[in-house]
């Protein structure tokens, strides 16, 4: 080890993707070390304090498949209902909250998590590395979503569950027309999950974009880490829209503030655009992940490589961008300008086509090599077959007029779980099958998973594909009765029947999991041989991954050869010699070698930070807003903790990661993790800031409103508060750069300044929210840039506080970093939206 | 971090014009325009925005590397794709005038 460098001498250092291999070491020895270092801590105990990916991603996954079996018994549920025309199984009200949580689980406590488990658990064995980039966070996320499952599950428990449809439209769930805490409850509880899905999309993208073995490049990467990285893109932009609106539905339920009420100058229709907003591009969330895990099996079952690998990655990209452009086709029939259905209609039109490349790119593959029929085989037949026809009734229903007809049918129900079990269940149903020797160590017993194959995909199509038949007939979806049409009774009841064979068929996949864990035979090292690295370690993986990292000769082998080599410690960073969490930070293009991160151990403060925003959230639920206040001091406590859990601490010196590579720890180098993890935080934030200019630009240009009342506001006055604000955040921004204590200090004040004009502002010259929607949206706005400037102050008294305890030292910049960017960015937004406010004025 | 930014850089102008024309197209109806159609003044702003955006690829395409190497040829990709999506997406401003 060498002493201490500056940031700047440590990015000069490592100039090479090539990393010499080091001399063989004692296998078990290294393994010993490492399985000290990374295991999780014994016990229950150890269970709530475990931050390690494998862990995690596999808790994501077991706790998504729990939702998944309650989801479907909710389903059947409402296929008993709906086996005869008039069902006296449920009663109406019962029957909302059934199909509204068995949307709302599907998507939010299934589907969604269960990609994220898959990333967690798969993107560092497949790339490389050791852990995820963010550990606390990974289990921050998992405790939101399980502690916003449960609150939601508790409701429905209760009789209290959201009864409004898993899109909540508005004015269906407004407090006239849902006055209890249903609609509360969907609001609060997703929202609180989805702190899981930004955190996992955070760490995803910096995983990929930061943490691959040295000497993989972007263009070289394995499918599936292009498949997340364009999925936590989609991420970090399509869900900030839903927050957005349901802060936005939750403040007018709570406090009257008329966002979405026309008498008062709202528009049922700006929720409808914010909730389609992440709607739409949710579908090829889900979608991504799962093309991604075909694209990783089908190859090794058909014993060849990929087909089109560019034309996949490009396929992506248009996927990505093009699926941002789909939403208004769920609002086909709400009175949209003709043009406007042109654009949508033609966008959802062309996202067939880098779909379809995908397709033939998989055809392509399975032609050129040998398929061989393995379970995993099984479900990607299953898919192809499903999934396809529900991109061709997809088609179909991209064009308006057969939208018109066809909108909110039966019909639409079967497409959508054509895309959804053909496009996602499927293809996970491969992954598990595919992966389970990896996480069990045992090899499959045959005969179980194939029939309950073949039960599924039997149940799945006889519910599904009759439902096109029964909406084309005109029958209407979510309703719990129908007339007695001949045409409908005998669809609708062979519906149920093949539905209860479909959940036989889950119930038996999951038996030959099952069996396969607990009665399987031992499986050799890489059962399929597979050339990934994710094969390149023992079976079961252990809690490490691997022994060493591997290096640009161990990405042209086959696993099955890198095997014993990363074991014996041939790699980059072998063992666990300093007895600390260590993993290699590489470059973005080649993955050159840049420093080494120092990861924190296992530790209970997500779980405590994550259970401070559910007392939050269960304040809000019960109406106790001043005690909600309150709540958010721990929270806030805890946050500080977090962050001095992150402070330059321990041996600080460089680090030998191979035979003449001296690299530094993350403390000394510049663009850490964490810097590119808050570049994708605050890429999430300004997509939230965009939704509301959104609303503002929606509300104030095309609702032919309600005229808002005579402003109260004095120019004069309102202009001078906003120029002290604008002139504290360019100081603040300013000083920030100085890297001195003194700097800090001004940076405090002038944040303060701001935030005292601000709250001025809003006390004396802004108008009652509760008014008029432009009102509203004004402290909607007003609010977010003041809850910024407060983040700004706390981040620069944390810096100053670095500065007295001697953290931040010409070596090591502690928080500064991350001072310096929220700065910017609040800074930015805050003259963004005071020009904007300015200019809506202006418009009225 | 280039090489990305040159990745994304023809879908970012296509979701860039999307919007613009989308909000514009908006704000033109929201103006005046009846459901009749869009008055010529408003009409023709769309289509000189939408040929305008289509210029605007031009440098792109010349910014994208040549080569048959894939690093090479995914930008080069991308910047069709985002051209394509424009012309498909937003001819309707020529050829559909109802608000």
């Amino acid at each position: 080890m060498t002493d201490i460098p500056t940031p700047a001498a440590a990015s000069a250092r490592a100039d090479s993707v090539h990393v010499a291999p080091a001399p063989a070491q004692r296998a078990l020895a290294l393994h010993r070390d490492l399985t000290r270092v990374w295991r999780n801590d014994r016990g229950l105990w150890g269970q709530i304090t475990a931050v390690n990916h494998t862990t995690l991603g596999l808790r994501f996954m077991g706790t998504a498949l729990v939702f998944f079996a309650i989801g479907g018994i909710l389903s059947m549920l409402i296929r008993a209902q709906l086996a005869t025309h008039q069902g006296a199984f449920l009663d109406t009200a019962l029957y909302n909250q059934i199909f509204t949580m068995h949307g709302s689980i599907m998507m939010f406590l299934f589907a969604i998590p269960m990609l994220e488990g898959l990333g967690i658990w798969l993107l560092p064995k497949l790339l490389g590395t050791r852990d995820m980039a963010f550990p606390r966070l990974t289990a921050l996320g998992y405790w939101c979503y399980l502690f916003g499952g449960l609150i939601m599950l508790t409701a429905l428990l209760f009789g209290v569950a959201p009864h409004d449809g898993w899109f909540m439209y508005t004015p269906l769930s407004d407090a006239t027309h849902s006055p209890g805490i249903n609609a509360d409850v969907w609001l609060l509880g997703v929202t609180f999950v989805e702190i899981s899905a930004v955190a996992a999309a955070v760490e995803i993208t910096v995983t990929i974009l930061r943490q691959r073995a040295p000497g993989m490049k972007l263009t070289e990467m394995p499918l599936f880490a292009w498949y997340m990285l364009g999925t936590s893109a989609m991420m970090l932009v399509g869900f900030p829209p839903l927050i957005a609106g349901s802060v936005l539905l939750e403040l007018e339920r709570a406090f009257g503030w008329p966002f979405f009420d026309p008498t008062r100058g709202g528009d049922p229709l700006l929720w409808q655009h914010l909730f389609w907003l992440f709607g739409h591009p949710e579908v090829y969330i889900i979608f991504l992940p799962a093309a991604g895990v075909m694209s990783m099996i089908i190859p090794v079952m058909c014993r060849t490589t990929i087909l089109g690998y560019g034309a996949i990655v490009a396929a992506i990209l248009a996927l990505v961008f093009l699926s941002f452009g789909l939403w208004v086709h769920h609002m086909f029939t709400v009175g949209i300008p003709h043009m406007a259905l042109a654009f949508f209609s033609a966008a959802s039109v062309l996202v067939a086509v880098p779909t379809a490349v995908q397709v033939f790119a998989w055809i392509g593959t399975m032609w050129k090599g040998h398929p061989q029929l393995h379970l995993p085989m099984y479900h990607i037949c299953g898919f192809f077959l499903t999934f396809v026809m529900g991109g061709l009734t997809g088609v179909m229903l991209a064009i308006v007029p057969f939208n018109w007809q066809a909108h909110d049918t039966a019909f639409v129900t079967a497409h959508l779980h054509y895309v959804l079990i053909g496009g996602f269940v499927f293809p996970m149903m491969a992954a598990a099958t595919y992966w389970l020797p990896l996480i069990t160590g045992k090899a499959r017993i045959r005969g179980v998973g194939e029939a309950a194959f073949w039960v599924i995909l039997l149940g799945f199509h006889g519910t599904f594909f009759i439902m096109h038949l029964t909406g084309l007939m005109g029958m209407p979806r979510r309703i719990d009765v129908y007339p007695d049409n001949p045409e409908w009774v005998w669809l609708n009841l062979t519906s149920s029947i093949f539905s209860f064979v479909l959940t036989i068929g889950f119930a038996m996949f999951v038996l030959d999991l099952i069996l396969q864990a607990t009665l399987g035979q031992r499986t050799r090292r890489d059962p399929w041989d597979a050339p990934t690295l994710d094969w390149a370690m023992p079976v079961p993986s252990p809690s490490y991954n691997f022994a060493s990292l591997p290096i640009s000769r161990h990405l042209g082998q086959s696993a099955r050869d890198a095997v014993l080599s990363l074991a014996r410690g041939e790699g980059a960073l072998a063992g666990a010699a300093r007895g600390r969490r260590e993993l290699l930070v590489t470059s973005v293009g080649v993955a050159r070698p840049h420093h080494v991160a120092i990861l924190p151990g296992n530790t209970a403060l997500p779980l405590y930070l994550s259970a401070s925003i559910g007392v939050f959230v269960l304040m809000m639920l019960a109406g106790q807003y001043r005690l909600a206040a309150l709540a958010l001091v721990p929270v806030g406590a805890l946050i500080w903790v977090w962050a001095r859990g992150m402070a330059p601490a321990g041996d600080l010196r460089a680090v030998e990661v191979a035979p003449n590579l001296n690299l530094p720890v993350h403390h000394c180098a510049q663009h850490s993790l964490a810097r590119t993890g808050l570049a994708a935080v605050l890429v999430a934030d300004g997509t939230l800031f965009v939704s509301l200019l959104f609303g503002v630009a929606f509300l104030s240009v095309v609702t032919p409103a309600t005229p808002p009342p005579a402003a109260g506001a004095d120019t004069v006055t309102s202009l001078v508060g906003l120029g002290v604000i604008g002139i504290a955040l360019v100081l603040a921004a300013l000083v920030g750069r100085l890297n001195t204590r003194s700097a800090a200090a001004l940076g405090l004040g002038a944040n303060l300044l701001a935030l005292a004009a601000l709250l001025w502002l809003a006390f004396s010259q802004m108008d009652d929210p509760t008014a008029h929607a432009r009102d509203a949206l004004r402290a909607a706005v007003a609010g977010y840039v003041g809850l910024h400037m407060l983040v700004a102050a706390a981040m620069a008294a944390f810096v100053l506080d670095q500065f007295r305890r001697g953290e931040i030292t010409p070596q090591t910049q502690g928080a500064l970093g991350a001072w310096q960017m929220w700065q910017h960015f609040t800074t930015a937004v805050a003259l963004l939206a005071a020009l904007v406010l300015i200019a809506q004025v202006g418009v009225s | 971090m280039r090489w990305l930014a040159l990745l994304i850089s023809g879908p970012m102008l296509w979701a860039f014009l999307f919007s613009l024309i989308y909000a514009l197209h908006g704000w033109a109806c929201a103006g005046g325009s009846g459901p009749e159609g869009l008055d010529g003044g408003a009409r023709m702003l769309l289509i000189g925005v939408w040929v305008l955006g289509l210029i605007a690829f031009i440098p792109l395409l010349r910014l994208a590397p040549s080569g048959q190497e894939r690093h090479q040829r995914l930008p080069r990709m991308a910047v069709w794709i985002g051209l394509a999506a424009t012309i498909v997406t937003l001819f309707p401003v020529t050829v559909i005038t109802s608000c």
